[in-house]
């Protein structure tokens, strides 16, 4: 499989801190791709150097087999990369239907993808015409996500969803996530670890802003020894 | 219930403010009182204009917009300009266009040269002894001597303008110093070298061509304006004041407050700086001095009819007062009210119902993930900036009738819009409402007791206070609601 997106050895500062010293990573088209790592690690501050929120001072970000370190955000996006955002950004004083069609790119995106989107997410339909600072926590995480599937995108970087949720809540959660990688590859942050080692096909560890093993994942499920270095005990 | 919970401030805000009116106006005959209430409004409608910009710019971009008042008073010297003296307009327009031109070139030098720092520096330095050079001995003083500001000194157009053929070489040396400072901004950034260069040297030539015109028209030009009925001249102010404030405030955004978004100090030093400029550009080309406008003629025309209590001899004659509450109020000031309403109304249109205004709606709340989705967020910074500074201006043009043009004003206003939108919450509209007809109110209120003076129950004697306590109510009022409600009364963020 083609690599649709390859970090190379990025240095990330955020002020006058050197946030990430080396992280490299590459993310094949149609899998789903788990970055691991502790609090702190720098996993946001990665996704946010690909999307040129926090451009990287040194390396390269390639995707689709061009170099787009230092384009601008919006730029970066309208390539075909979602965000969803950690803490479930989504725009409170918009209606659900506003988060979603503010999203679109061209005219009519979202009747195209209505069907598929509301498939995956029945509540936001139910709530389509109240404000999103009203939905419950869970909806608003869905809703993040279907804002990042108005647009054809080619890659999804999704932030810690499962971010306090109920257990049942990331299960559904994982059903959605599965089911809309059939479309689109996805790079997946995710703190807890039961649900990305379920989703993801291959992981990529990174410890104090550098990337530090990678592989695929159902070897590290069985890495207890790994798990437990980087991730810490309550993983193992 | 839910929707009085969430507004409870708002409403909490709104019985006392109806409480403190009914406390203020008893005692006040009606005639008094409902004068004193449609002049508040009236400057409410001013206030709102600066101050919805002031509050719109700050919600979006959290910059404090501190020449948001030079804008205003732009605005107004714009349209006054135009719709007294537009040879004025005509000679200086044509050379700032030309400047602009020679700027416009900025994308096209970029593909051929990008000059080191030093050399920067250097090319501003030309270009700014070319400019000085091609404005050498530029009689702005006769071409402003209309009779107007500088009493006894008339001046006919054919003597106050220099010969097409000096203007002309002004015009070039505009163009050239423009075109040498673009060589100084030419960056190569990925989003200039992009512009198509057809597009360009289009819009180039497009602009000298327009300006070459503008120059050769002066004459004819004139007498059209100035032959214009005054209804319609004055319109086409509104439109130059808002052209005018617009583009200084794209200009603006795009120059100098850009660069510096990751600085919120220098912004605030800079725009307040700018305050500075403004007001010494003004008294510099207009005179220290301020001038009236006359109000036109729709407001404004004697008759023997008039005043009259019948609305329809109002209407048809053009009276310039109408009757409310049995005393006579001047109807240019409901014009100025009916501006202040229309202008809401297409904000909140523009807010609620466009693309553009749910783009601004999320920006408020947060700017990058709005530009994550793939939306260019400094395109609609500029154009924010720029809707904000056209209010202002058109607001300073609104303005001239009623209390006149002077380099004064830009400071009044900023201040008084400033007061508005920490009363009413920065960055809410609703709030830039209720903010401005309070201070209007206020304003009214105190500038009546100046006049009147004020009569307590147990005292003999009115109390007659100065205009400074006039000013001053409306500090006390902001101090209230700050210590009520430190957002101000719609304002979330702080
Ligand atoms: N605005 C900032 N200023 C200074 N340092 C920052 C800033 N934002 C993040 N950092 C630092 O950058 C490092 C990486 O942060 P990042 O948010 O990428 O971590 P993370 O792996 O996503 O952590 P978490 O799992 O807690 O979300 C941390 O040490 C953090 O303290
Ligand atoms: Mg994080």
């Amino acid at each position: 499989m083609p690599n649709i997106l390859e970090l190379n050895s990025i240095q990330t500062f955020i002020g006058q801190f050197h946030i990430l010293e080396g992280v490299s990573l590459s993310v094949a088209e149609g899998s789903i791709t788990a970055l691991l790592g502790r609090n702190g690690a720098g996993k946001t501050t990665t996704l946010k150097s690909i999307i040129g929120l926090r451009p990287p001072r040194d390396g390269a970000v390639i995707f689709a087999g061009t170099d787009i370190r230092g384009r601008r955000p919006y730029d970066i996006a309208a390539l075909g990369i979602g965000y969803v955002p950690e803490h479930r950004a989504i725009f409170r004083a918009l209606t659900v239907e506003e988060n979603l069609k503010i999203a679109e790119r061209k005219k009519g995106d979202l009747a195209r993808r209505a069907d598929f989107i509301f498939g995956l997410f029945p509540d936001l339909k139910k709530f389509i015409k109240l404000s999103a600072g009203q939905l419950s926590g869970g909806q608003q995480q869905m809703l993040a996500i279907a804002r990042a599937l108005v647009p054809d995108n080619r890659l999804l970087l999704i932030d810690e969803p499962s971010e306090g949720l109920a257990p049942i809540l990331i299960e559904q959660l994982m059903t959605s996530i599965r089911s809309l990688s059939a479309h689109t590859t996805v790079l997946l942050v995710e703190q807890n670890f039961r649900m990305a080692s379920q989703l993801a096909d291959s992981y990529y560890l990174i410890d104090d802003g550098k990337s530090v093993q990678h592989g695929a994942m159902k070897d590290l499920v069985n890495d207890r020894a790994t798990i437990q270095r980087y991730l810490g005990a309550a993983q193992a | 219930m839910a929707w009085i919970n969430q507004n409870r401030n708002a409403l909490i805000s709104a019985v006392i403010v109806v409480i403190v009116l009914a406390l203020m106006f008893n005692g006040m005959s009606p005639q008094t009182a409902s004068s004193v209430i449609l002049s508040g409004i009236t400057l409410a409608a001013l206030y709102f204009l600066v101050a919805s910009g002031v509050s719109l710019i700050f919600g979006l971009m959290d910059v404090l917009n501190f020449a948001h008042g030079s804008l205003f008073m732009i605005g107004a010297y714009a349209g006054w300009t135009y719709y007294t003296n537009p040879r004025l307009l005509f000679n200086t327009g044509s050379l700032l266009l030309a400047l602009v031109a020679g700027f416009a070139l900025s994308p096209l030098l970029a593909r051929f040269i990008v000059l080191p720092r030093w050399a920067r520096w250097l090319a501003f330095l030309i270009a700014f002894v070319i400019a000085i050079f091609s404005v050498r001995d530029f009689p702005i003083d006769k071409l402003v001597a209309m009779g107007m500001t500088m009493t006894g000194k008339v001046i006919p157009t054919a003597e106050a303008q220099e010969p097409m053929t000096t203007m002309l070489m002004r015009l070039a040396g505009a163009f050239l110093a423009g075109a040498v400072a673009s060589a100084g901004i030419a960056t190569r950034s990925a989003e200039r070298r992009a512009a198509p260069m057809q597009q360009t040297i289009a819009l180039v030539i497009g602009m000298i061509v327009a300006a070459v015109i503008i120059l050769l028209a002066r004459e004819p030009g004139e007498q059209f304006i100035l032959q214009t009925d005054s209804n319609w001249r004055f319109l086409m102010a509104m439109v130059a004041g808002a052209l005018t404030g617009g583009a200084i405030g794209a200009l603006m955004e795009w120059g100098l407050i850009r660069p510096l978004y990751s600085r919120p100090i220098y912004q605030i030093l800079l725009t307040l700086g700018l305050t500075f400029v403004f007001d010494q550009v003004v008294r510099f080309v207009w005179g220290p001095a301020g001038a009236f406008m006359e109000i036109p003629k729709w407001f404004n025309t004697p008759s023997k009819d008039c005043p009259s209590d019948n609305l329809w001899v109002w209407f048809a004659q053009n009276c310039d007062s109408v009757f409310i509450g049995g005393r006579p109020f001047p109807s240019y000031r409901l014009f100025i009210i009916l501006v202040g309403i229309l202008m809401l109304i297409v904000i909140a249109l523009l807010l609620q119902r466009t693309r553009f205004g749910m783009i601004i709606r999320a920006g408020v709340q947060d700017s990058e993930m709005v530009e994550a989705l793939g939306i260019n967020v400094r395109r609609v910074f500029t154009l924010v900036f720029a809707i904000g500074a056209a209010l202002a201006g058109l607001g300073g043009v609104v303005a001239a009738p009623f209390l006149g043009v002077y380099p004064g004003m830009a400071m009044e206003f900023l201040l008084q819009a400033f007061i508005v939108v920490v009363i009413g919450g920065l960055g809410s509209i609703p709030g830039a409402v209720a903010g401005a007809l309070l201070v209007g109110l206020a304003r009214a209120y105190g500038d009546n007791i100046v006049l009147a003076g004020i009569q307590l129950p147990w005292m003999k004697d009115a109390i007659s206070g100065s205009p400074a306590i006039a000013r001053a109510s409306t500090v006390l009022i902001m101090a209230i609601v700050l210590f009520l409600k430190p957002t101000g009364i719609f304002g979330k963020k702080d």
